[in-house]
């Protein structure tokens, strides 16, 4: 698997996560732009709260999919031995998009605590970032 | 001010997405500089062809020197 990695990123692995991470942040702020937007928080005159729902939707599906592939690059090519804080805080972000998912597919009481699971999962996402992509472009001191 | 068709809303928003990606890559990528392997490895040739001239130009001199001496 580390070799795989190392030849699909040609060598650049951290350069590669890194790049991930900062797409995969950016996209999570515009996903609480939408979704105040589309719980009607946010009254925008060129997008309605269905279209805005729907772009949250295939953004976040989008994002789900980056996060495994940068979890996947970063146990496999670093462990968990050197993560330290990092890999704290992303085991943390992991579990709460599990959450985020299944209230999303099963909504009930989960449903109601989307709007606190969505901030804490943008709260965790930079937190990991900050701790790993955002150390290596040296933002975090 | 009537909002557009929500196709049209659709498209713009998941345009913009797009924008935030594109954008976020290139910040990140001019921040790291070359630093990709076949940059680095470029570099390192371009580095080895100069420390080679150098080394001719020296022998080169230093063969001129001695037969001056002679």
């Amino acid at each position: 698997m580390e070799q795989l990695i190392e030849d699909l990123t040609r060598g650049n692995v951290t350069e590669v996560k890194v790049v991930l991470a900062t797409v995969i942040l950016a996209l999570a702020v515009y996903q609480v732009l939408l979704a105040a937007v589309a719980y009607g928080w946010l009254r925008l005159p060129f997008l309605g709260s269905h279209s805005a729902s729907w772009t949250h939707r295939a953004s976040g599906d989008a994002i789900l999919i980056l996060t495994v592939v940068v979890a996947v690059m970063c146990i496999s090519f670093y462990g968990f031995e050197e993560g330290g804080a990092h890999a704290v805080v992303a085991c943390v972000l992991l579990g709460l998009l599990a959450t985020k998912v299944l209230a999303v597919r099963f909504g009930g009481r989960l449903g109601r605590l989307l709007p606190i699971v969505g901030a804490s999962v943008l709260l965790a996402f930079a937190i990991t970032w900050l701790t790993s992509a955002g150390d290596f472009l040296g933002v975090s001191g | 001010m009537k909002r557009p068709p929500q196709a049209i809303q659709i498209l713009g928003s998941v345009l913009f997405a797009a924008v935030i990606v594109a954008v976020a890559i290139v910040v990140v990528t001019a921040h790291f500089g070359p630093t990709s392997s076949a940059e680095l490895e470029a570099r390192e040739e371009r580095l080895e062809q100069r420390m080679e001239l150098r080394e001719e130009a020296l022998e080169r001199r230093e063969e001129l020197e001695e037969e001056r001496r002679r």
